[in-house]
């Protein structure tokens, strides 16, 4: 059984309830078990100076590293600041320094082994596609989905790494059943960073990507990242006003695309929970022979 | 090597444009710039495209070759061939002059301009000071490799919903006299980069980094750039609180709490308790009927003394003030 560090973030354990309760029921039916880390520090979320968010990502880095395990992530943004941190704690004296300043007081020590992978990735790397495809119940036929990445698992190449992981959520999306509907910003910014700054620019980007959806046929969009949620789900309706058009594109987080897949209950998945209604995804789905329970 | 370049023709206002066949033969590699040089000596005068340096140094002959953003005169034609043909258009993101001659100055020497240049001399090196080494100014040198050629801004998520934004070049500009050790005006220089549309408008999606084609990686710069302003105490310029109160707010909640308190970052970020407040009413209301949100006070996660240590030790080593 393959076992991770769980490093839920902050918004999944806030505003996005849903991720949360939708990732944990998914991971129990893949049978991989995750250990949640509940006294670690935000990432920092490239909001704060590196300066300080560095230390507190050695901080969790370093609790991984003392289970024995990989640390797994559920939201863009978190796995692009801890995974950059991590990187530049390859550097010996950097950590040293680290260490010596931050985490000796505590006790702690990072010896820079931590691998920080997000649930994507582990979907694909950890769990794998034909296991996946074994598991469909409820195979998403007919329906278009159209990727929406988040900017930090498709950038900076080196914190990314692979280069295939560029397309995961198309693989996944075509082992589920479903159809890809490609967008041109699928690797752009959602406009979240800039909500609370410039307002106008985020409500912009925001537009374009779900109106491009629409355009393109699209019946939702999925994302793996919670800010990108928050920005394409709850700014939407502002959006589309700021561009005088109708949108009204649902957006599905990963895990809820995969738990519908799987032939969990839309409503144990939280697609109630949403801005923009998930009505008409849920009145296309299949129905499933027995409920499926997540353990 | 005989081959086709079909180019974009007409002034900057017309919207259909047309593209021009022109046949040349030329070495597989000469560059894509001289090429078309060859066309306009010998086919065609009235071609108007920018250029200058042809040997890389000045980034002036930025184009679209089969709709990716090139510096033509280090572009081979045989690695722009694309069926037997290259497509040239002008850059996006300025306003076009004639066929593919862009407007410079709207599209980089504006936004370059509206930082104070040159580096003032702070006398680091000088009287028996200690001198600048080479380390010192490997990062700034890394920065001085820009050639203005624009790839980064072409990929720039902020400047594809807002021209206004001054974009990762302008920013490395600026990185380059801040981070050099013998410029004196390191603080009013953050001050000026936070203005709207600068240094805290972007939204860190490191697309720059993934275009320049020098490896400047320009985000980082601009990262760096914020974290220097952050030391410096700067966290927005005078016009636009907003991003300091947004960055405040941030720090406050992860330092008090250990992790974000999203609701409180947005009412802060938006003015405050009343003003804030009424901007977030609609939002905070639909999520609380969706059960995204409560009216309970934010809770401290286990470890969040350990993470106000680390603040405090944050402050020490950094003799960063709040």
């Amino acid at each position: 059984m393959n076992r991770f560090a769980f490093y839920p973030g902050c918004v999944s354990k806030g505003s996005c309830p849903e991720l949360y309760e939708s990732v944990v029921q998914v991971m129990g039916l893949l049978d991989m078990e995750v250990e949640e880390l509940t006294d670690v520090g935000c990432s920092g979320a490239g909001v704060l100076t590196s300066e300080v968010s560095d230390p507190i990502n050695a901080r969790t880095l370093a609790k991984a590293e003392q289970m024995g395990l990989a640390l797994m992530t559920i939201c863009s943004t978190c796995q692009g600041v801890i995974g950059a941190a991590a990187l530049r704690l390859q550097d010996p004296e950097y950590r040293a320094f680290i260490n010596k300043e931050y985490l000796a007081a505590e006790g702690l020590e990072y010896q820079g082994t931590t691998e920080v992978k997000h649930f994507l990735w582990v979907l694909v790397e950890d769990f794998g596609l034909d296991e996946l495809k074994a598991l469909v119940r409820r195979p998403l036929e007919g329906m278009g989905f159209s990727p929406f990445y988040g900017c930090y698992l498709r950038r900076p190449a080196d914190v990314v790494g692979r280069r295939e992981r560029r397309t995961y959520i198309e693989k996944i999306t075509e082992v589920l059943g479903g159809t890809v509907v490609n967008i041109s910003g699928k690797g752009k910014c959602c406009g979240f960073p800039s909500l609370t700054i410039n307002e106008p620019n985020a409500l912009a980007m925001t537009a374009k990507h779900t109106g491009e959806a629409k355009d393109n046929g699209a019946d939702a969009m999925v994302t793996p990242c919670p800010l990108c949620h928050l920005e394409l789900d709850g700014e939407q309706t502002q959006a589309a006003a700021a561009a005088r058009r109708t949108i009204e594109m649902p957006i599905l987080h990963l895990p809820q695309m995969v738990g519908l897949a799987l032939g969990l209950d839309p409503k144990g998945l939280g697609l109630g929970r949403h801005f923009v209604s998930t009505a008409k995804i849920v009145a296309q789905l299949e129905p499933v022979e027995a409920a499926v329970t997540a353990t | 090597m005989e081959l086709t370049f079909n180019v974009r023709r007409g002034d900057g206002r017309t919207k259909d444009a047309t593209y021009q066949a022109y046949h040349v033969d030329v070495e597989p590699e000469t560059s894509v710039f001289e090429a078309l040089v060859k066309v306009r000596e010998e086919q065609d005068g009235t071609l108007a495209f920018r250029g200058n340096c042809a040997v890389g140094f000045c980034g002036d002959c930025t184009m679209l070759v089969n709709g990716r953003q090139e510096v033509t005169c280090l572009t081979t034609v045989s690695k722009a061939l694309k069926d037997d043909a290259i497509k040239i258009d002008p850059i996006p993101y300025a306003p076009t002059v004639k066929d593919v001659m862009y407007d410079a100055k709207r599209f980089i020497w504006d936004k370059v301009n509206s930082f104070s240049p040159g580096v003032v001399f702070n006398g680091a090196g000088w009287g028996g000071a200690q001198a600048v080494t080479d380390d010192d100014l490997r990062p700034v040198r890394r920065a001085m490799r820009c050639t203005m050629c624009g790839i980064c801004d072409q990929g720039c998520t902020v400047i594809d919903v807002n021209l206004d934004f001054k974009g990762p070049a302008a920013l490395t500009k600026v990185y380059r006299y801040v981070f050099d050790p013998r410029d004196g005006r390191a603080k009013e220089r953050v001050v000026e980069a936070g203005e709207t549309n600068g240094v805290w408008d972007c939204v860190h999606c490191w697309e720059a980094s993934d275009h320049c084609p020098f490896d400047i990686d320009p985000t980082h710069r601009i990262m760096d750039l914020r974290d220097r302003s952050v030391r410096l105490g700067v966290k927005s310029g005078t016009g636009n609180r907003q991003a300091a109160r947004h960055y405040n707010a941030f720090e406050r909640s992860v330092e008090n709490h250990g992790w974000l308190d999203e609701r409180n970052v947005a009412i802060q970020s938006y003015g405050g308790l009343i003003k804030g407040g009424l901007k977030m009413m609609p939002t905070g209301l639909a999520a609380l009927r969706r059960g995204k949100a409560n009216l309970l006070p934010h809770p401290k996660r286990p470890g969040a003394s350990a993470i106000k240590a680390l603040f405090a030790r944050y402050r020490e080593v950094t003799r960063t003030e709040r």
